[in-house]
């Protein structure tokens, strides 16, 4: 239906210092996709440091699948139902999941669950329909910190490619998850 | 249970690969070209225009409709509330909307109070019954002896009601219960309330103080998004509070303050920054009234002192003071919000609103801007005689003069029904709001409760009032109705418009219609208005049609300067007695209140008792929103139960463990004890709004602790608004 435009390359970026862990993007997201009960496609990770002995700091780190270059669930599905687009997206073809779970602990992310309502696993699609719409994802549109940035990062009139641009030029920190597996995530982290 | 998805190693090594993504920059292809696909429009899909409800900020909404069911709600990007955002909340309305826990028929009570045995009705019966019920009352006791407590855009529907029934008794409880002694405290000082969407310009802010002013969870779109707008531009924010919340994680300079003893705080800034001569001269001299009495006045609190009562450092108080003087005129110290805390609350906002004086960040940017609203000429719903009876709370009285007649005390209101005393009010009618959670003491308004004769709930869930109730009319949700348009000031001045969706889900009727029907089956004669013929003469008046806001939702109508003196359009100018920012209160020497505002020291709890705090979580509104359970999915329905690690330990409660809440013998449901460092020993925080008896509620019912079942229930004798933070408890092991 959406097939892959192999000129482009998706990928996200989450400005960390502006996301205010307010979980907008995670309840577009179910409502968008109508994922059931209590999973969730995309997380926030709270993490409050250090001791009392040092000075008090909370960081909100957000995450879903990072559609990685190198993906170990797409390497374990047995049925080819889990794989990776020209256009960059890590899909899923529910017709083609059998449902085996091989994928869920492969994902070293943990960003895979098992949807119960539809017997299959699930994760992000950077909602394929909607940026074929034209559309940003939804939970990027929701997004009141205006923490997650989205586009093509082949294009560099992009808003994600502005964004990674203008962070190399501040020489922000900017990072993905896990770099040491070698999986070549496509989700950016950036602080100032 | 789905545990933590990375956890605090995963992120640690995640960070240590920083730099890896700069590498993989220089290889991103320069292809050109690539223009997303343009939206086409879809079979069997339409959408509407509305304003989110899901609590009181107004998001403006579209709500994406495929085959007649409401799929998606997304925010209008051109609505000043809030630029095409929303949060959580507005999310979840999709469930709310099709929650089979809804009320879905008119119910009329038919068994014990309380017991929850209710018969379904029609409307038509369900309407005459209250009709009668009202008359006969009316007949009895007088048209005083109705009340109203209603809160949201159906609000005014209930209250003309009222009003035409012939009584001044009406509530709207935001005044009393949250902003009530901040908008007097403000408006004895600049002669201007705050309001409802706070006017203090994050964006462009230097400095941002805030005081338990937690921005961040007790969250509106807009304020927030201009909040975090101002933090990545690089503002120095200061965050004040027994605990360390989410906002104070955006903050640069956190002060665990001893709670209670806020005011110590600023008036040792005060004191400093007079002492200093830092302030902004230029605005205290030519545009404030009593600056040589205040200064004298100030002048026992100093920086010492103040450290002492507020357990922060004398550093960090004069740090703080230095950073919004480097700043100002580009500052503000937030007037803050549910400034409902110790019962002296008015003059603690004085207290806030004098330091904002001595910063001269009147209408320019960053600082306080000006609300740009705009007049025209709207249409009236309906027409009625105003009633004559003197109200029975006492807002606008001898002992209340400033207390507006137009909001009421919703706190007094219920006490004098508890207790009878003013004269009989026997008939009380409830819309959008649930008293038992919202006042200082459930006892109390269960007593009030228990005294009326008729009791009448127009809700879209069974709370635990409406459980109560009588009678039980069901509103349509905000998806479902009509409602008049509204027209709303921030920087810019805007109308916006709300449209069904979808027609109801189940048999509910929206407020205005509810209104009209009711006060036609009492017999009075006046007529109001349907809402669409309100807005085609709303339309009208503005110059505009109906077709654009359909398209829109918003309409832009006016965009003059919201920082006009700093434009240099004006000078300050300021509607009090002395035409200038008052630091000694003219008003307050008149009604012998006062003039100018000192430490008062609050209660504390004893050596085993905490003070007990309670505030939002972002994710939820008021106790409206715990049962939707997208929202619940988010903290697994938890109820977090905050409380220091000493403290803790001295009690045997680990993380994570069951506790309650006690006071004078009475035990809240377990709530989960979370033990950390970061709030203060003396208090313990809990989320607003859990605790739900009623059996209507499925998923929430029992879960949590009520807050009214332990707050201080204190008037302040200014405003007439309550106080809620001087209630102390004690903890058990569940
Ligand atoms: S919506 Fe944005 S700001 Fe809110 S939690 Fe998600 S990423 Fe963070
Ligand atoms: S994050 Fe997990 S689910 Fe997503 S592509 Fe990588 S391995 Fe697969
Ligand atoms: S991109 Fe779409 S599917 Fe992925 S987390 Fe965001 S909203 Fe969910």
């Amino acid at each position: 239906m959406y097939s892959a435009d192999k000129t482009k390359k998706f990928a996200m970026a989450y400005i960390v210092d502006r996301c205010v862990d307010c979980k907008a993007c995670m309840v577009a997201c179910k409502a968008e996709w109508q994922i059931p009960d209590n999973d969730f496609r995309t997380h926030i990770d709270t993490g409050i440091a250090p001791a009392a002995t040092e000075r008090l700091s909370m960081h909100f780190l957000p995450h879903q699948c990072n559609h990685c270059d190198d993906a170990p669930c797409v390497t374990v599905c047995p049925t080819k139902a889990s794989h990776k687009r020209a256009d960059g997206v890590v899909d899923i073809d529910n017709r083609k999941c059998v449902g085996c779970r091989y994928c869920i602990p492969s994902c070293p992310y943990n960003a895979r669950f098992f949807n119960n309502q539809l017997g299959v696993a699930d994760k992000c699609t950077f909602c394929l329909p909607r940026i074929y719409d034209g559309l940003m994802p939804a939970c990027v549109t929701t997004c009141p910190g205006r923490a997650r940035v989205f586009g093509d990062i082949n294009d560099p009139e992009s808003e994600i490619s502005k964004a990674l641009k203008d962070a190399a030029d501040n020489r922000y920190r900017v990072w993905t998850l896990r770099k040491d597996l070698g999986t070549e995530p496509n989700i950016y982290y950036i602080q100032k | 249970m789905t545990k933590c998805r990375i956890s605090r190693r995963r992120f640690i090594q995640g960070t240590a690969s920083v730099g890896a993504a700069l590498a993989s920059m220089s290889s991103f292809r320069l292809l050109t070209g690539s223009s997303p696909a343009s939206a086409e429009p879809q079979q069997g899909v339409t959408y509407a225009q509305n304003w989110c409800e899901m609590c009181f900020w107004k998001c403006g909404l579209t709500a994406k409709v495929v085959d007649g069911k409401v799929k998606k709600l997304e925010g209008q990007p051109d609505c000043p509330s809030n630029y095409g955002k929303l949060c959580a909340k507005g999310n979840a309305g999709v469930f709310q909307l099709y929650d089979p826990d809804r009320l879905k028929t008119p119910l009329i009570r038919d068994g014990e109070r309380g017991s929850g045995k209710f018969r379904k009705a029609t409307w038509e019966e369900a309407l005459t019954y209250v009709a009668q019920k009202t008359n006969e009352l009316k007949e009895k006791y007088g048209p005083e002896t109705f009340s109203i407590f209603a809160h949201g855009s159906g609000e005014h529907s209930f209250v003309e009601l009222v009003e035409i029934i012939g009584s001044p008794n009406y509530c709207i409880p935001s005044y009393a219960q949250c902003t009530g002694s901040r908008d007097i405290g403000w408006a004895l000082s600049y002669g201007k309330a705050v309001g409802g969407k706070e006017p203090v310009d994050s964006q462009n802010s230097k400095c941002i103080m805030l005081l338990g002013r937690n921005i961040v969870e007790a969250l509106h779109v807009g304020e927030m998004q201009d909040f975090v707008e101002g933090v990545a531009k690089g503002a120095h924010v200061i965050y004040v509070d027994p605990r360390f919340t989410k906002t104070a994680a955006k903050a640069n300079q956190y002060m665990m303050i001893k709670p209670g003893t806020d005011s110590a705080l600023l008036l040792g800034m005060i004191n400093y920054i007079i002492e200093k001569e830092i302030y902004n001269k230029n605005f205290v001299d030519g545009y404030t009234h009593g600056f040589d009495l205040f200064k004298e006045h100030v002048a026992e609190y100093t920086v010492e002192w103040a450290s002492q009562i507020t357990e922060i450092p004398q550093t960090e108080i004069i740090k703080a003071a230095e950073k919004l003087c480097e700043a100002a005129p580009h500052c503000y110290i937030h007037p803050g919000r549910r400034l409902t805390r110790y019962g002296n609350d008015t003059q603690f906002t004085r207290i806030v609103a004098c330091l904002n004086m001595l910063m001269g960040n009147w209408e320019v940017r960053g600082g306080i801007y000006r609300t740009v609203g705009f007049k025209y000429d709207a249409p009236h719903m309906v027409h009625f005689d105003k009633p004559y009876a003197d109200r029975a709370d006492g807002a606008g009285s001898e002992e209340f003069p400033l207390g507006p007649k137009n909001l009421g005390f919703a706190n007094k209101l219920m006490e004098h029904i508890a207790n009878q005393d003013v004269y009989p009010l026997k008939g009380m009618f409830v819309y959008g709001c649930n008293p038992l959670h919202h006042h200082g003491s459930t006892e109390m308004v269960k007593k009030a409760l228990e005294n009326t004769e008729l009791l009448v709930t127009c809700e879209i869930y069974m709370t635990d009032t409406a459980w109560l109730s009588d009678v039980i009319l069901p509103e349509s949700t905000y998806l479902e109705r009509y409602d008049p348009v509204i027209s709303t000031g921030r920087r810019k001045g805007y109308i916006q418009f709300r449209e069904p969706a979808v027609n109801p889900v189940f048999d509910t009727k929206g407020g205005w219609e509810i209104a009209a029907q009711l006060s036609a089956a009492m017999g009075h004669e006046n007529e109001f208005l349907d809402v669409r013929e309100y807005n085609r003469l709303a339309f009208e008046a503005l110059g505009i049609t109906e077709e654009y806001m359909k398209k829109h939702g918003v309409w832009v109508a006016n965009e003059s300067t919201p920082y006009p003196v700093e434009d240099g359009e004006e000078e300050p100018s300021f509607r009090t007695p002395s035409g200038k920012a008052e630091f000694y209160s003219n008003l307050c020497e008149h009604f012998s209140y006062p003039p100018m505002p000192s430490y008062e020291e609050n209660p504390v709890p004893a050596e085993d008792e905490f003070r007990f705090l309670f505030g939002r979580l972002s994710f939820h509104t008021h106790a409206r929103t715990q049962n939707n359970a997208w929202l619940l999915a988010l903290h697994k329905s938890e109820v977090p139960l905050w409380i220091h690690t000493d403290r803790a330990k001295a009690l045997g409660i680990k993380d994570g463990m069951q506790v309650r809440l006690v006071k004078e013998g009475f035990k809240s449901n377990p709530c989960t004890a979370r033990v950390v460092d970061y709030i203060h020993p003396q208090a313990v925080f809990l989320p607003y709004g859990f605790g739900h008896e009623t059996k209507g509620l499925t998923r929430i019912t029992g879960k949590g602790a009520r807050t009214s079942d332990f707050t201080s229930n204190l008037t302040d004798p200014i405003s007439g608004a309550a106080g809620f933070h001087n209630g102390f408890v004690k903890l058990e092991i569940a």
